[in-house]
């Protein structure tokens, strides 16, 4: 009997998704757990994996469809429940062997077994590297002689693997961690018209009305970051749950929340075209903006304002990941007062970001490089953090917004108030 | 759920104490589990005491009984009588010894020996029975099943134990039989059939396929033939056994049918794993078409649950079960490591021996690819000569870029080959790395220095190519 897949409510109050793409087509024979498509609610894209095992019958819509809550997604013939008798398969094999045959279907699992045998060209404590670094060994090519991938072709891998690029301070290849690693396909797309759909629909519609809606001012700034990143070194070594996970973005992200707290306007945003009313939160929700393969996703760390700078590193790094790897939820993205966008990953210096509608600003992070500064007369060569900060002129003036930067600067010089609670 | 079941807790459980098996459990005692061990019949499974170690134990002594013949061309005078029964207390000695040096290391590394046999009756319970026919159950945190497999039987030839065997009754023969008529040329029939044709008996081959060893080198089953058949072996290929009645083995192929003497029929048509006795599908692993287990590269089945050795897919020999162990033993530890070889050597230990490890660039799966091989022929091997047995060859293969692919040779001794075969392959080895070391002379080993010259164009001990 066909089992008919309705589309689960995956988010709070979700009443339709629309489907991205699918990843299985009729006829196709699925896995349990195996994902059938992908599908796109608000602003969170979600896999769905498949409840049960068997063939793909029929798939109700197309991409770029939006399907309701409960409507039939797909339908799957499930085999037979009841697990194969003892008896039968005693049949089976001994039918097979009485007839000639058999030594046919025997030669052709041996045959299958052994072309599945990967053809690697590294010696087994390689492999072994590779397994523990994570690195998949397939994907290297290798630099010894007649190809043969080394210790330090994976090792190489593995750290390239992390960052984008070839570090060029210190802590570039953190500032990068939290973005993906270079993607080939970047900026391809086939010649042609294409629909609109997914997550970029969703950008497309939510920058447009925040360009048009909200009257932008940029600030923009640099500030000496030998402290910050003095700081950070100190921080890893504490023993403490999240220290590890301190990387200068939760450390500009303490700051920022610290600011918050003291410039509730900051965190506040303006309802209505142009202006109707004011809201201020009660709480702090820190955005972070993350590119993923699908384009820009937010996640949000709800209640920053009641958290340390560890709490903070620790939680970031963990909705990073899972945005990365697109596993966040609808509840994980929503409810953002401020954004923090770190196109400093990606190698930028200065950029002027737009600010989401409902919210009030937006911090801008720039790369870490070190740049000349004159320090006392000279001019010397320091790592420098460029920050631009852009804000709704509705309801933030230039004192306002120029008392909000220097507060994060501020902190980011004598980053030891980020340790002080209140 | 049986009401009013019992069962203790277990933290690893391992099902057979084959080479899987007492591996297993040794490897993840290492890594500090606590191990419990489920066998219905001895320590050391199949291989150890009715496979592996009895055959070669068997091939030894009839190579001995046989020196008689060999040895007449150099100038040796032999002559010989076998006493079956010494030899079975001989080979059945061995056994216990090993038997017992395995059980002794299961016991230092606290491992809970429990014999009986083991059945899944939920995912994570099994119900071992012991001989009495008393059950005890068992939960456990992880298993790894390692239950082997079986001869495989013929419905329309059943064995009786006397005049149709298979092949573990064939290990322990009290007489050597007259005529022995062997249905199944692979690697166990033609084993076998060496081992009774230097005992002295007229042996046959029956094979359903058009060579012996189906699925190995064309070549080396046509030299294989040869050898055999000097031995005073037949074997009749495409023909399949019909039935067996007064002394006599009826086979037929599309054309004809005939009749075989025989006052032994040995059964040896391979082996079946033997998923369904322990019920694997209980604990949510689900079995292919041919009743193997299926898993991934950690040889994992289900959540909590490993198969190794027989049970999964790949030629049932004992070295892929014991590779297999480490990695499953590994992955329940939580340690990382996968089962993905580049080669699986296959010995066979017949009279020429047999090698094959990795590509076979004649085989149907490599067609269309582009390797490189060259063919030494053991003629110009001096080690071979001074062996008495100079028919055979090594072909070693290198991909284009010169990395050592695959090794199949043929000859007296070449089994012991597959170890600087193996380790080549595995780690990538090139044809320069192999001109580069230095094999002892003379040894058969020098044949795979002199194949690798061959490929580099500079051949050594051949004129040209």
């Amino acid at each position: 009997m066909a089992f008919e897949f309705r589309l689960p409510d995956i988010g709070e109050g979700l009443e339709d998704a629309e489907i991205v793409s699918w990843y299985v087509s009729p006829g196709d024979v699925v896995e349990r757990d195996q994902s059938l498509l992908e599908v796109l609610t608000d602003k969170a894209s979600s896999e769905l994996p498949s409840p049960v095992a068997g063939k793909v019958l029929k798939l109700s819509g197309q991409e770029g469809d939006r399907i309701k809550v409960g409507d039939v997604l797909i339908e799957i013939e499930e085999p037979p429940t009841t697990p194969p008798q003892e008896n039968s398969l005693e049949e089976d094999l001994e039918i097979e062997e009485s007839k000639p045959e058999r030594d046919n279907s025997r030669i052709e699992e041996q045959k299958n077994f052994i072309t599945v045998a990967p053809k690697v060209k590294a010696s087994p404590a390689t492999r072994k590297l590779a397994r523990e670094l994570t690195v998949d060994i397939s994907s290297i090519s290798g630099t010894g002689s007649s190809g043969r991938i080394t210790n330090d072709d994976v090792r190489l891998a593995a750290k390239s693997d992390n960052t984008s690029s070839r570090p060029s301070s210190p802590i570039d290849s953190e500032q990068t961690s939290s973005f993906m690693p270079e993607r080939s396909n970047l900026g391809f797309m086939e010649p042609g018209e294409h629909k609109v759909k997914g997550v970029r629909g969703v950008i497309a519609k939510n920058m447009s009305a925040a360009w048009t809606e909200i009257p932008h001012i940029h600030s923009l700034d640099e500030v000496d970051a030998s402290l910050l990143i003095d700081f950070r070194n100190r921080l890893k070594k504490v023993t403490r749950q999240g220290a590890s996970k301190i990387t200068p973005l939760s450390i500009i992200a303490a700051a920022t929340v610290r600011a918050l707290k003291k410039y509730p306007m900051m965190n506040g945003h303006v309802v209505g075209n142009p202006a109707e009313k004011i809201i201020i939160p009660p709480s702090i929700n820190l955005g972070i903006a993350v590119a993923s393969e699908s384009g820009l996703l937010v996640p949000v760390i709800s209640e920053a304002n009641s958290i340390d700078i560890f709490e903070l590193a620790e939680k970031i790094s963990e909705l990073v990941e899972l945005a990365r790897e697109r596993k966040i939820t609808v509840e994980q993205m929503q409810g953002a007062t401020f954004t923090i966008t770190n196109y400093g990953a990606l190698g930028g210096r200065w950029a002027l970001p737009i600010i989401s509608l409902g919210q009030a600003g937006i911090l801008g992070v720039g790369k870490i490089e070190d740049r000349p500064v004159a320090v006392e007369g000279k001019v010397e060569a320091r790592p420098t953090l460029p920050i631009v900060l852009g804000a709704d002129h509705r309801l933030i003036d230039g004192d306002v917004a120029e008392a909000f930067k220097n507060s994060i600067m501020n902190d980011l010089l004598e980053p030891l108030n980020l340790l002080v609670t209140e | 759920m049986v009401v009013g079941e019992v069962s203790s807790s277990v933290d690893l459980l391992v099902i057979g104490g084959g080479p899987g098996g007492y591996a297993a459990a040794l490897n993840a005692s290492r890594l500090g589990r606590t191990v419990s061990l489920v066998e219905s019949r001895l320590i050391g499974g199949t291989c150890l005491n009715v496979g592996c170690i009895p055959s070669k134990a068997l091939i030894e002594i009839a190579d001995l009984a046989s020196l008689g013949n060999s040895s007449k061309d150099l100038g040796v005078k032999i002559s010989t009588s076998v006493d079956m029964p010494t030899v079975n207390k001989h080979i059945k000695g061995l056994v216990t010894d090993l038997s017992n040096g395995i059980s002794f290391l299961l016991d230092k590394a606290k491992v809970d020996v429990i014999n009986g046999t083991a059945r899944f009756t939920r995912p994570n319970r099994v119900a071992v029975e012991n001989k009495e026919g008393h059950l005890e159950h068992l939960e456990f945190r992880d298993a790894i099943v390692a239950t082997g497999s079986s001869p495989i039987t013929l419905p329309n030839l059943p064995t009786d134990g006397e005049m149709i065997v298979d092949s573990e009754a064939l290990l322990f023969q009290d007489s050597i039989p007259d005529q022995l008529t062997l249905v199944g040329g692979g690697y166990i029939g033609v084993e076998l059939a060496t081992v009774y044709a230097k005992l002295g008996s007229r042996v046959v081959i029956v094979e359903t396929e058009e060579q012996l060893l189906p699925g190995f080198n064309k070549q080396l089953s046509k030299k294989l033939e040869n050898g055999l058949r000097s031995l005073g072996i037949g074997i009749c290929l495409g023909y399949r056994a019909v039935s067996f009645d007064q002394n006599e083995l009826i086979i037929e192929n599309s054309k004809e049918s005939s009749a075989i003497p025989s006052d032994l029929v040995g059964i040896v048509a391979g082996r079946k794993p033997n998923s369904d006795t322990v019920n694997i599908v209980e604990s949510g692993a689900s079995l292919l078409s041919t009743g193997h287990v299926k898993v991934d590269s950690q040889r994992r089945a289900a959540e909590h649950i490993f198969a190794i050795g027989d049970l999964t897919l790949g030629p049932a020999l004992a070295h892929k079960a014991t590779a297999e162990a480490k990695v499953a033993a590994d992955a329940a530890c939580g340690v990382s490591n996968a089962f993905e070889p580049n080669c699986i050597p296959m010995v066979v230990f017949s009279d020429p021996q047999i090698v094959t490890v990795g590509v076979d660039p004649d085989s149907d799966e490599y067609s269309g690819m582009d390797f490189n091989s060259f063919r030494f022929p053991f003629s110009a091997s001096s080690r071979a000569k001074t062996l008495g047995d100079e028919s055979g060859f090594i072909n070693v293969v290198s991909d284009q870029e010169g990395t050592i692919v695959g090794f199949q040779a043929i000859g007296k001794h070449v089994a012991e080959l597959a170890g600087e075969a193996s380790l080549a392959i595995e780690t990538a080895a090139s044809i320069d790395d192999l001109i580069g070391t230095i094999h002892a002379h003379p040894t058969m080993g020098e044949t795979i220095l002199e194949a690798a010259l061959g490929l580099a164009g500079e051949p050594l001990h051949l004129s040209g190519k």
